[in-house]
């Protein structure tokens, strides 16, 4: 008797957990499926007030796609797309290699700066604190300096700005994943007369290939979902998605829900195909490690 | 070694990194310099800059130093301070509400649960969508007459609320939609410190009759506070840089009921090209930030001491 009723609330509760994890997987479900129908809407489904269910309660159209992808803003539509596929990954990438070289540095170096007496873990810190500070104070003097060097509005510009953006998170990431990583293979490789250079190329790069992929992935969809250095650097050659997107809705005839739920996705569903990707990685709790 | 140079950075030399000296520089000093160029430096020019009129909409005899005024200024402007405050009803509002519904879903999904991959990859979405794009689902979500939400609240019966529209809900509305993208970065951290935690313990109280609130109460609580402390550190150092979702979604409207700091400095630097005040804005909201830190982890640190002692 006893056993049944432990049975029974285990069951109960068994229930109510996958009950609420449910409701919340609808709660983070609903504004992707939202965006997602909206963008076959017509301006009629959208302002006879909310349609759920397409060929139901309404009939689904391309009219938002074919406007978005042949219409009079699509050259603007592919340049902001590819400047920003360009900016995240050309930044992401040397972000990753020149973070990869430094973290590398604080786990296998013993460092030490006499004037304010920091070892490794002061250096570390000092990274990671320039992630910590808004954004918006050195945006400002880029805007001046961006000016002096003629880089407002380029690629090269906007490539630095993100690549100094993504670098702190890059090192203390990677720093912590080269520490779990073994230095017998490359002590070895030392000793049979490899330099360090060559060591880190051909044996530590290719051990550390997750962490690098994972690492190059978050900073992917750091710059990729940015909006502020993009606002305040650029403004036609170099300018990004996300800023045609915040554009397109302060026009005065006001937001066109059809178009702008159409080219939201152009910039979400990258996102979403990466999320499925980076989920393996944090399961290996290799980025949470690095935060502790 | 009173007679040899002054080094700005040593690698102490144990037998194995001797002749690692200049590899060792090497690999560090492409980030240590980028940094120092394109962080460190551009903070400090930031700070003189705050001391200056330097206007953007004047081209000769724009750049002027006017020592203390920007600061004088910023005391009494009016806007600065309810900029101010919506900052840090946000931030209050997000980071609470973000760390317990964070929780929640973190204890559930350190059950055993069917389709475990499934919500976690799920639940991990949205914080990896486009802010600019996530205001934008803000607005059409939250759009009072032809928006879903307010449409499910009248089908159950509920009076509808007037989320954009009226200037004290507007802010509620954006700690709503900030949540939902950002619920997932708090709940990936404290699930994986959860899963962290030694399981004896828990089998130990279980054994001596604890149930299982006072086992999250006493136990997992405390055992998760180093965690749960980072984690509530960067959420809020995050969210003390709110832009993206509120210039979509509000425009810091209705009035100003929604305009942060950063938005503020935006404003008056490109807009109206007064690049001085605007990085007197943005210092201050750096000092907001830091003295936020500093009594975060002193009152923490302060009651730890207390428990302990």
């Amino acid at each position: 008797m006893m056993q049944l009723t432990w049975q029974q609330t285990k069951k109960a509760k068994s229930f109510i957990t996958h009950f609420l994890l449910g409701l919340w997987a609808l709660v983070c479900l609903f504004p992707i499926y939202w965006v997602l129908i909206t963008s076959f809407k017509l301006p009629i489904a959208v302002f006879q007030g909310p349609k759920y269910f397409p060929w139901i309660d309404f009939k689904p159209t391309l009219d938002a796609w074919n406007f978005l992808l042949t219409g009079s803003t699509s050259a603007a539509v592919y340049r902001s797309w590819a400047n920003s596929a360009i900016l995240a990954t050309s930044s992401a990438a040397i972000a990753v290699i020149i973070g990869a070289m430094a973290g590398y540095a604080l786990t296998r170096f013993r460092f030490y700066w006499r004037g304010l007496k920091w070892k490794n873990n002061d250096i570390a810190f000092f990274i990671i604190s320039q992630r910590m500070l808004p954004a918006v104070v050195v945006i400002l003097p880029y805007l001046i300096m961006f000016n002096f060097l003629k880089l407002i509005d380029t690629h090269l510009g906007m490539i630095l700005a993100y690549t100094v953006f993504n670098l702190p998170f890059a090192v203390w990431i990677l720093r912590d994943f080269f520490a779990g990583l073994p230095v017998d293979l490359e002590e070895s490789a030392l000793i049979d007369g490899a330099n360090r250079f060559q060591a880190f190329r051909s044996i530590v790069l290719p051990l550390a290939a997750p962490g690098l992929i994972a690492t190059f992935l978050f900073c992917l969809v750091f710059t990729w979902n940015d909006y502020l250095f993009a606002l305040m650097l650029t403004f036609s050659k170099a300018s990004t998605l996300p800023m045609f997107i915040a554009g397109e809705g302060t026009q005065s005839y006001g937001p066109q829900w059809w178009y702008l739920s159409a080219l939201s996705l152009l910039s979400i569903a990258p996102m979403i195909l990466i999320s499925l990707l980076v989920e393996r990685f944090i399961r290996r709790g290799l980025v949470v490690g690095a935060i502790k | 070694m009173g007679g040899s140079a002054p080094r700005m950075l040593t690698v102490e030399e144990t037998p194995t990194t001797k002749k690692d000296r200049a590899a060792s520089y090497a690999f560090l000093m492409p980030t240590v310099i980028l940094i120092l160029i394109l962080s460190i430096f551009p903070l400090f020019f930031s700070l003189g800059l705050s001391f200056m009129s330097w206007d953007l909409s004047r081209l000769e005899g724009g750049v002027r130093f006017i020592g203390l005024q920007n600061f004088a200024t910023l005391f009494s402007d009016g806007r600065f301070w309810n900029d101010a405050k919506n900052t840090v009803y946000f931030v209050g509002g997000a980071v609470a509400l973000q760390y317990f519904l964070g929780l929640g879903l973190a204890l559930l999904l350190n059950q055993e649960i069917h389709f475990r991959r499934f919500f976690r990859v799920i639940f991990l979405m949205p914080m990896m969508l486009t802010p600019a794009a996530v205001g934008y689902l803000g607005r059409m979500l939250f759009n009072e007459s032809m928006g879903p939400i307010n449409d499910i609240i009248k089908h159950l019966g509920l009076p509808v609320v007037p989320w954009l529209s009226n200037s004290r809900m507007a802010m509620p509305t954006l700690i709503l939609l900030d949540t939902w993208e950002w619920v997932p970065f708090i709940t990936i951290v404290l699930l994986a410190g959860l899963q962290s935690l030694p399981p004896e313990v828990f089998e130990s109280a279980t054994v001596d009759g604890a149930n299982d609130w006072q086992i999250l109460r006493y136990i997992m609580f405390p055992m998760l506070a180093p965690v749960s402390i980072t984690v509530i550190l960067i959420r809020a150092l995050e969210a003390f840089k709110l832009f993206d979702i509120v210039v979509v979604m509000t425009g810091g409207g209705p009035g100003t009921a929604t305009e942060t700091v950063t938005m503020y400095a935006y404003t008056v630097g490109m807009r109206s090209g007064n690049l001085g005040y605007a990085s007197t804005i943005a210092y201050s909201l750096l000092v907001m930030v830091i003295v936020f830190s500093m009594i975060f982890l002193n009152s923490l640190r302060g009651r730890a001491a207390a428990a302990e002692g």
